[in-house]
């Protein structure tokens, strides 16, 4: 036999592909006619298939018989009380063993499953035993009992669990070609069983039909219930997930749900996706991402970004008709079986974010029964599923008030609308666009996986879905349904465009543009049809989100005229008709900001009176608790500024219980309100130059610390995101402001760190004003470090800043805002300098200004902290100056002023001494003692 | 301590793809040894060690090093590719090291009873196959991966026809043209 030449191989290679495919008969008349065109090529081929033959006949490399352990020697060992038999099974897990209960009192069947100690991770004795009788607790006729767990005196754990003699759900199902009916009663026990454990608080995490076994007597039973879990080491959490996927390999991820492979929790409703993606391959025999194969990272992007095709659609495929067969029907039946119901329940259980699929397994269920029974699904195939997003509140002065944000996806534009309109042509036309949508989606790349990160893919998205909703109000004519799905549309895109919840650029003109849009389409309607709640519910939703950005502009009148606005629209709404969970937390929601426009407003009365409105909402279940942190934090904020700081405080510690345990899940949004509760519990302990605070100046520090690494933690994955440098620079100034009296280089360090970051974001007028703050803060730093022109130089900079954010000049000065503190640092660089002149002439324009805002000193505590302070700072100016008469009368001024106060507030006194600490003097600090 | 820097891991990859054979060496190396250690690690914590098998040693790795280099760690499709060549090597290493030492020897993969593995596979054989696949890897670099995802490392057809994305027939007709290819390469040399 010669040798193969590298070029002889290339050249005969493809010929070898064709005539491996063949069957014997085949081959030998293809090899003859190709002997007829290529003697040489057809003799070679002919000797290596020859070879072929010979190899098969050998078993050549057939046998892998290397030195790694192999399990043949165990059969016959008794392990414990069972001896094994045979081997009847390798996962990724480990292998299992079926094994028979050796001490003669009962015969019992059971396999034993060998578990990877690499895979077990760091799980000691007790936790596989503890959490082995938890899984064991779990009977039910669907589920396979765990009899036993927990690890070897060898080191190796093991799981014992009831042998099932069973076929893979699946395959039973084809084999006996069940019809569809049949398909989803045998699928409903599932979710029995699936319900029974979750009722339990058991997850199983790895939902996949090698888990669901039929009995020959058609009894379904569910293996491995929650046995990820119980392989978790500490801090393994998501390693183990992966790795008892289809066939035991790790490399398909074929029923993780989207949350598993972003690494976000696992709940029930990871469940019910995994069973959704059960149902789905038993009603179309295929996977949601369609047919395969598929690589691993195309699925995971299948998984994670791509809306599935309808069931129904899928009978449009080449294999239609074997599919069909197998479910005892015809593709155009069976198409219309699928239609309808069956699809608008796979569709919602296939969401991709976990809060918009079924609640829970029984409700999945439910569904299912009422669709066996003809009856009316509880989805409506246009429901707009809810989401809400928290816009900017702006939290330098007065604090900000924290709500909670559901996550924002614009991607599922088309489901909805395919349904909704009822007329075919439109609805075809826009199948087609929507189709052109959804392909550009999968064209993008990783970054919308999880958050952060994804801003460039957001603002994309917002782009195209701009592009698509243009092109779609064309199409309205009076279609009411579409209309108001097209203004929800343009109502998402404002909040992706204005809302720095989530990360993105704060492009705050065109978001007020797109809700202007939106209410073009709702405002009609609601006209026509005051009750429609639909209408109202976008109609509450566009007052609410302008309400927010009129914050955003600093607009204090804006905001409390749409708060109000959405205030009358939520009872409307709340009057039209039962109202769905969903809903009624969306109202909730929107009470709490509507609450903190009037804090903006200082209107406290209604402060309290919409947190309580907002408390009262019934949302019920699970969310019942939901916004209490941000509530309470309002109230809060209310009572602190109202001079009640005891009670401040306490409610805000309670406030952060609440608002801790929402951010443990890690989601930005939510951590960004804890950031917040810990600003605003800051402030009330220690603020530093500003209302009046407790002057617990290291318990404040340390807050504010929290939540400036909860903001840098963010802000360093997302180098985009606005909202995350924004707290940074909130709570830097605060720590800023504290540590300078004692260590100045340590705050100058902390003001350019935050600088450093908010400059990384594009430019807004928030933006601007958070500089500027920052740069004013550093400007006495400088000064006391001696470096009074780089003072000057930030003073200057911050003053071109404010006027860029148009608040400077300014005829009225609102008291602590940031324009008053940058005037005050101006006038403070003058007495530093020796302008006592000038300085005295700058404090009395400010505090011209600040009484023309109006400041309220009868009745508005830190307008009175602010002119008391401002007041006392003049005053020790004008005694230096050898002014006393003037220094007295200011003094007396202030006296008389806190008198006042003393019969509204037991602790005016303390609130007094607080405000006389005063800023400009060059504190008393000795470097080389350090702090 | 293996030594090996696995934050370059990603970029070893990255350039071996582009066909940097130093970097291609490296990454063999790194991968060799993080392998070995793990197959340590797992044995020695088994007296009764009923499946360390390659692909679950593979798995490990692959987690193990993705974990500690993040969301650049290629995917594993890409990784297995050369995990599994590594895992060629550790494989015949380790029969030539049973052939040479008795029990006890400094590279136990196993810690089994090991005259059970009497019948195995030698090292002489899979030597030749070594070599053999060296050879196929410059001609026909699919088919080797094949050859080392299958035979070496124990995956499936399935498994590596979703690895690869392509069908499960497309993997078994090009697993009977590396077989043809080795076997003949094989007794050729033999018959000289």
């Amino acid at each position: 036999m010669s040798t193969l030449s590298p070029d002889q191989w290339q050249a005969v290679s493809p010929y070898l592909d064709q005539a491996l495919a063949m069957t014997d008969d085949e081959r030998g008349a293809w090899l003859s006619s190709l002997g007829e065109q290529d003697p040489a090529l057809a003799t070679q081929l002919a000797a290596l298939l020859s070879e072929h033959r010979l190899l098969a006949q050998e078993g050549f490399l057939e046998n892998r018989r290397f030195a790694l352990p192999n399990a043949t020697e165990l059969a016959g060992q008794t392990f414990g009380p069972y001896t094994l038999i045979a081997q009847i099974g390798q996962g990724g897990m480990g292998s299992v063993w079926l094994a028979r209960r050796s001490d003669g009192r009962f015969e019992r069947q059971a396999a034993v499953k060998f578990v990877n100690s690499g895979l077990a991770g760091r799980a000691t004795e007790e936790r596989f035993k503890r959490e082995g009788s938890i899984l064991g607790r779990l009977t039910h006729p669907h589920i396979a009992d765990l009899l036993d767990a927990g690890i070897s005196s060898d080191g190796q754990p093991y799981l014992i669990l009831e042998y099932v003699d069973g076929a893979a759900i699946d395959r039973y199902c084809d084999e006996h070609k069940l019809d569809v009916e049949s398909r989803v009663r045998l699928f409903l026990d599932v979710l029995a069983a699936v319900a029974h454990a979750h009722a339990n608080l058991i997850v199983h995490r790895d939902i996949k039909p090698s888990n669901v076994l039929v009995t020959t007597s058609g009894e379904v039973k569910l293996l491995d219930f929650g046995i990820a879990k119980l392989l978790e080491g500490e801090g393994q959490t998501g390693a183990s997930t992966l790795l008892t996927h289809e066939g035991g390999s790790v490399l398909t991820p074929q029923y993780a749900a989207p949350e598993q492979l972003t690494g976000q929790p696992v709940t029930t409703a990871t469940d019910v996706y995994a069973l959704a993606v059960l149902l789905y391959l038993l009603l179309t025999g295929q996977h949601p991402a369609g047919p395969g194969p598929h690589s691993p990272a195309r699925l995971v992007k299948a998984i994670t970004e791509t809306e599935p095709l309808r069931p129904s659609d899928t009978m449009l495929s080449a294999n239609a008709e074997s599919v069909a067969e197998k479910r005892a029907t015809t593709p155009d039946k069976l198409r219309r079986m699928l239609r309808g119901d069956l699809d608008t329940i796979l569709v919602k259980a296939l969401k991709k974010n976990p809060q918009e699929r079924y609640a829970s397994v029984t409700a999945f269920a439910d569904d299912l029964r009422r669709y066996l029974k003809h009856e009316t699904i509880s989805v409506r195939p246009d429901t707009f599923a809810y989401r809400t997003t928290k816009f900017l509140r702006r939290n330098r002065t007065p604090v900000a008030l924290s709500t909670i944000a559901v996550v924002l996806v614009i991607g599922s534009l088309s489901t909805g609308l395919l349904v909704a309109n009822r007329e075919r042509k439109i609805a075809e036309r826009r199948f087609a666009q929507v189709r052109q949508m959804a392909n550009k989606f999968i064209a993008l790349d990783q970054d919308i996986r999880g958050l952060p990160g994804s801003t460039k893919v957001r603002m994309q998205l917002v782009s195209d879905s701009l592009q698509y909703l243009t092109s779609l109000s064309t199409d309205v004519h009076g279609d009411k349904d579409l209309a108001l799905e097209i203004a929800y549309a343009y109502v998402r895109v404002a909040h992706a465009q204005g809302d720095p919840t989530s990360p993105n650029l704060g492009q705050f003109g065109e978001a007020e543009a797109n809700l202007t849009r939106a209410s073009g389409f709702v405002d009609p309607i609601l006209a026509q049809d005051p009750t429609n709640p639909r209408a109202l519910f976008i109609a509450t939703t566009i007052a609410h989100d302008r309400l927010t950005l009129a914050d955003n502009r600093g607009d204090k009148a804006g905001e409390m005229k749409h708060a109000a606005d959405a205030a009358s629209l939520i009872e409307r709404f709340m009057s039209t008709h039962p109202v769905e969970q969903h809903d009624l937390y969306s109202m909730r929601y929107f009470y709490v900001n509507i609450a903190g426009a009037f804090y903006e407003g200082r209107k406290f009365d209604q402060v309290i009176l919409y947190n309580q409105r907002g408390l009262d909402i019934p949302v019920p279940g699970s969310r019942a608790n939901a916004l209490r942190g941000a509530i309470l934090e309002n109230l809060a904020a209310a009572q602190w500024q109202t001079g009640d700081l005891d009670g401040a405080v306490k409610t805000s510690h309670e406030s952060l219980g609440f608002q801790q345990a929402e951010a443990a899940s890690g989601h930005p949004a939510l951590l960004l309100n804890l950031a917040d509760g810990y600003d605003l519990e800051g402030k009330i302990l220690g603020r530093q130059d500003a209302e009046p605070s407790l002057g617990r100046r290291r318990n404040a520090l340390a807050d504010f610390q929290k939540a400036f690494d909860i903001a840098e933690d963010l802000a360093s994955k997302d180098s985009a995101d606005y909202l995350g440098r924004h707290y940074i620079a909130g709570s830097g100034l605060e720590m800023g402001n504290i540590l300078r009296h004692n260590d100045p280089e340590k705050a100058l360090a902390v003001y350019e760190h935050s600088l450093v970051r908010i400059r990384e974001a594009k430019p807004n007028a928030s933006s601007q004003r958070d500089e500027a703050a920052l740069l004013v803060g550093s400007s006495y730093v400088l000064r006391w470090l001696d470096r009074e022109n780089d003072a000057k130089r930030s003073l200057t900079r911050a003053f071109e800043l404010l006027h860029a954010a148009e608040l400077y000049p300014a005829d009225k000065v609102e008291p602590m805002s940031d324009i008053y503190d940058a005037l005050r640092a101006q006038a403070d660089d003058y007495a530093e300098s020796g302008e006592s002149a000038k300085a005295i002439d700058a404090y009395h324009q400010l505090l011209d200004k600040m009484m023309a805002w109006p400041s309220d000193v009868q009745n508005d505590l830190r307008d009175t902290t602010c002119v008391s302070r401002t007041w006392t700072a003049l005053a020790s100016l004008q005694r230096r100056a050898g002014r006393s008469d003037e220094a007295n009368r200011l003094e007396a001024q202030r006296t008389e002023l806190w008198n006042h106060w003393q019969s509204k507030l037991p602790n005016a006194q303390f609130l007094l001494r607080q405000s006389l600490v005063q800023i400009a003097s060059r504190p008393v600090f000795n470097s080389a003692a350090g702090h | 301590m293996s030594g090996a820097n696995f934050s370059t891991v990603t970029l070893l990859i990255g350039a071996a793809d582009r066909g940097d054979r130093s970097a291609a060496d490296a990454l063999f190396s790194t991968l060799y040894s993080e392998l070995h250690r793990l197959a340590k690690r797992e044995l020695a914590s088994q007296s009764l060690p009923v499946t360390l098998s390659a692909t679950t040693l593979l798995h490990l790795a692959y987690l193990g090093m993705a974990e500690r280099e993040g969301p650049s760690f290629p995917d594993r499709a890409r990784f297995m590719g050369y995990a599994a060549r590594v895992m060629r090597g550790l494989i015949i290493d380790h029969a030539r090291n049973r052939r040479a030492q008795k029990r006890g020897g400094q590279f136990e993969i196993t810690s089994l009873r090991t005259d059970v593995l009497e019948g195995c596979v030698d090292y002489q054989e899979l030597k030749s196959i070594g070599e053999t696949l060296e050879e196929l890897a410059r001609v026909d670099p699919a088919l080797a991966e094949i050859v080392d995802l299958k035979f070496f490392c124990g995956f499936s057809f399935a498994e590596i026809a979703a690895m690869r994305a392509v069908s499960e027939r497309t993997v078994q007709r090009n697993w009977e043209k590396a077989r043809i290819y080795l076997h003949r390469k094989l007794h050729t040399e033999l018959s000289l």
